[in-house]
């Protein structure tokens, strides 16, 4: 995926596409017909896009400026207008803490996975022996994603009792309840998180080998030492595919939901301090039956990871290099 | 999920549905003519059954959809006493439908949403008024007025605790009260007097105390109960206060403030465990409790969960009253069954809930599992069946306590659910000591009122 991304820039700049001889004879009509055909082609994604995409979208905007609870039927459901985007604002304190707790944890947690998996990646893109198992084993913690067991494993793991502090004890230092910690457990939570690196990684290890050698071997001539070929030559020629996995991991990385949930329990907690954006909007809609102020939270949540990738779009360009840029 | 009467218009509709984009050729027409042949007599037949009144033909075929909430155990009793039902009215087919209580409420909300509730429903009363006051529960008065569904022999106060704004809005299970349960074995090891019922709450601190001290510090009087609603609800019920008062709150600032001073004060003197390990108790399921994972004495429960408590622990169990004048404990229904208020059958469903909650075999097989047997003769009958020593323990501490019982509350109002959230994530920033009890009492009234309102 990342190598389209990259190169689609190069593609459409090299090759200037020669109009199809066949189409310019062609008619208006039977052109028409084309793309009539191209539709119907299309349709059984379209269908799936209009029905299960855009219009829960769209409901769930219409829905967020009324009063839905769910369970009361259509009769009930009253336009309260910006009411409940009003309240969110100025009354509801669980708001700003989980504002607070998702803003820690993105700015944290995502910068660090990115980091840990260009690392790995780094380290197995050396061709030696055994290196695709090392591939796999990296990879496998991301397969089991945003599975339940995994974080159940992780409460196994980092509770007063788990096997980390058990760990811990073999060389003499006492642990921490890390997950019953209130200030402790957002971050066993990033662990977590960092620790499922493998799809960034894969997509990094493809885009390293996207560069060419000869500008290492170029740079080698010159004397430059490893250090600077990593920023003069690798950060830059990666900076498409760092910027593709940025974007992904980002809006990915806010979303996140499974983890929290199971591991405080549903709660947040303790003491909030797991309290995500998605734990409160869920709550919203199914603990405290405010689905019309859940779509709200949840509109709100849409805009904000919007304006965080369109300022990563319109930044990209003073950082972003494309190859066919360059050359 | 919930196969609800087939809705008859949908069968010719699918159907025709089925018509070829493109163009026809003979092979589709024919399919298509012979697939109608069948489907039109068809869909005849079940339009017929859909739309005439149960009561009309007592013997025309009726759907029934049933979901609750529990275990493997629960469900085993519970299809059994339903194949009961079924084998004594062959026209009626219930599709029974279950699963753990995690995630319950979530599933039940979404279908129920979906305007396809289950016919009958399990509900607690942390969730009956979110239900009942959305309109989405069918009004039982009617049959209980006409003993279609006899309360004639349940404790009043049991039947009362299902009636909302005048309404019979849900059956009990059964009675449940909330008791604790401690570990008899370690108390003799440590040689401990048992608590017993009607200690105040300065007692079995104290008590909790000597048991911390005891042990040498590593194991605990008894589980924090701060932030559970249920047991602030009875020290404030054993004061004469309340907890609700229709839809508002009916204690003060002042009393939230004392309630979290108790448990502060009694975390001090170290008859309470530090939060966290009090926080892996607060939302588990048995266990995690604090008595299972052998870390204290005492844990805050109900008294139908002290046999399943047992299974889960080697040491001997044993459970009282919680602290307090028993005069604040009441009737409780463990479970209700609910019914959906567009259930096709409206007469079918009060028929099984009546037999569910009356009829003495049906009793005999769902046992004690749901609490004790609303209706008396079925109570005695069950009582007298048992043979787990801990459910006979159950039964006793029931009859020990019943008579001290003081008036059945209204069941909580709507919002409860949420707020019983919001008091223990505020009651444990106090046990954490993110906050001061002054701070959180605030917290929660500012919270609760948004809440409520």
């Amino acid at each position: 995926m990342a190598l389209t991304t990259a190169s689609r820039p190069a593609l459409t700049a090299a090759a200037p596409t020669p109009p199809p001889k066949r189409g310019r004879r062609k008619n208006y009509a039977s052109r028409r017909q084309e793309g009539l055909a191209g539709y119907v082609f299309l349709s059984p994604w379209l269908i799936g896009l209009m029905a299960i995409t855009a219009f829960p979208m769209l409901f769930s905007l219409y829905l967020s400026f009324t009063n839905y609870d769910i369970l009361s039927s259509w009769e009930f459901v009253e336009w309260v207008g910006f009411d409940n985007y009003k309240k969110i604002f100025t009354g509801d304190p669980i708001f700003w803490k989980s504002v607070r707790v998702t803003l820690t944890y993105g700015l944290i947690a995502i910068p660090l996975k990115l980091a840990a998996s260009l690392g790995v990646a780094l380290l197995l893109n050396r061709e030696r022996r055994g290196v695709g198992l090392f591939r796999s084993m990296f990879y496998l913690p991301s397969l089991l994603g945003g599975s339940v067991a995994l974080a159940l494993v992780w409460v196994a793991m980092f509770n007063g009792e788990g096997s980390f502090n058990a760990f811990l004890g073999l060389f003499g230092i006492e642990g921490k309840p890390w997950i019953n910690d209130p200030d402790w457990a957002l971050e066993t939570l990033m662990v977590l998180t960092i620790w499922q690196f493998g799809a960034p990684m894969v997509i990094f290890l493809a885009g390293l080998k996207q560069v060419p050698s000869e500008l290492y071997e170029a740079a080698s001539v010159d004397g430059a030492s490893k250090v600077r070929q990593f920023f003069h030559i690798t950060l830059p020629m990666l900076s498409p595919v760092i910027f593709f996995n940025l974007v992904l991991e980002t809006i990915n990385g806010f979303q996140g939901f499974t983890s929290a949930f199971v591991i405080s329990n549903g709660t947040g907690g303790p003491v909030y301090s797991t309290k995500l954006y998605t734990l409160h909007i869920y709550d919203k809609a199914f603990t405290d039956f405010q689905m019309g102020y859940s779509s709200a939270l949840a509109w709100i949540f849409l805009a904000a990871i919007g304006l965080i990738t369109v300022v990563f779009f319109s930044t990209g360009k003073f950082w972003v290099h494309y190859s066919d840029g360059e050359n | 999920m919930h196969p609800a009467t087939p809705a008859p218009a949908d069968q010719p509709a699918q159907l025709h549905g089925s018509l070829p984009a493109g163009g026809m050729n003979r092979r589709h027409l024919l399919r298509m003519l012979a697939g109608t042949a069948i489907a039109v007599p068809a869909a005849g037949l079940l339009a017929a059954c859909g739309e005439e009144e149960p009561a009309a033909d007592p013997n025309a075929p009726v759907n029934i959809s049933f979901f609750w909430w529990g275990g493997e155990a629960r469900a085993k009793l519970t299809e059994e006493a339903l194949k009961l039902y079924m084998s004594k009215h062959p026209n009626v087919t219930i599709t029974p439908t279950w699963q753990a209580f995690t995630g319950y409420y979530d599933k039940l909300a979404t279908i129920a949403a979906g305007g396809n509730a289950p016919d009958i429903f399990q509900i607690d009363d942390n969730g009956l008024a979110e239900y009942a006051g959305r309109n989405v529960t069918l009004d039982l008065s009617k049959y209980t007025s006409s003993n279609k569904i006899d309360v004639s022999k349940h404790p009043e106060s049991l039947t009362k605790y299902g009636q909302l704004g005048g309404k019979q809005v849900a059956i009990a299970t059964g009675e449940n009260t909330p008791a604790i349960i401690y570990d008899k074995t370690k108390l003799g090891e440590l040689g401990v007097e048992a608590p017993a019922v009607g200690w105040t709450y300065e007692q079995i601190i104290a008590w909790g105390q000597g048991i911390t001290t005891k042990s040498g510090g590593k194991y605990w009087g008894l589980m924090d109960p701060s932030s559970d609603y249920k047991a602030l609800w009875l020290w404030l019920r054993a004061q004469g206060k309340e907890f609700y008062d229709g839809p508002k709150l009916a204690f003060t600032e002042g009393d939230l403030v004392g309630w979290f001073k108790l448990w502060v004060d009694a975390r001090a003197k170290g008859a309470i465990p530090p939060a966290d390990v009090c926080h892996e108790a607060v939302t588990g399921s048995v266990a995690t409790q604090l008595v299972v994972t052998k870390k204290a004495a005492v844990s805050f429960m109900w008294s139908n969960q002290l046999s399943e408590m047992q299974k889960a622990t080697k040491n001997d169990l044993a459970m009282t009253a919680y602290p307090g004048d028993p005069k604040g404990q009441w009737a409780r229904a463990s479970t209700y069954w609910a019914a959906s208020r567009t259930t096709k059958s409206p007469d079918v469903v009060a028929d099984i809930i009546n037999f569910l909650v009356n009829d003495v075999e049906a009793g005999k097989i769902l046992g004690v599992d749901r609490g004790l047997p609303n209706n008396l003769d079925v109570r005695k009958a069950v009582s007298d069946a048992l043979t787990d020593q801990k459910m006979k323990d159950t039964v006793a501490f029931e009859n020990e306590i019943t008579p001290k019982f003081g008036p059945a509350p209204a069941p909580p109002p709507k919002g409860h659910s949420g707020l019983r959230n919001t008091l223990r994530d505020i009651a444990e920033t106090v046990a954490y000591g993110k906050q001061t009890p002054e701070a959180a009492a605030k917290q929660f009234f500012t919270e609760a009122t948004a809440a409520l309102a």
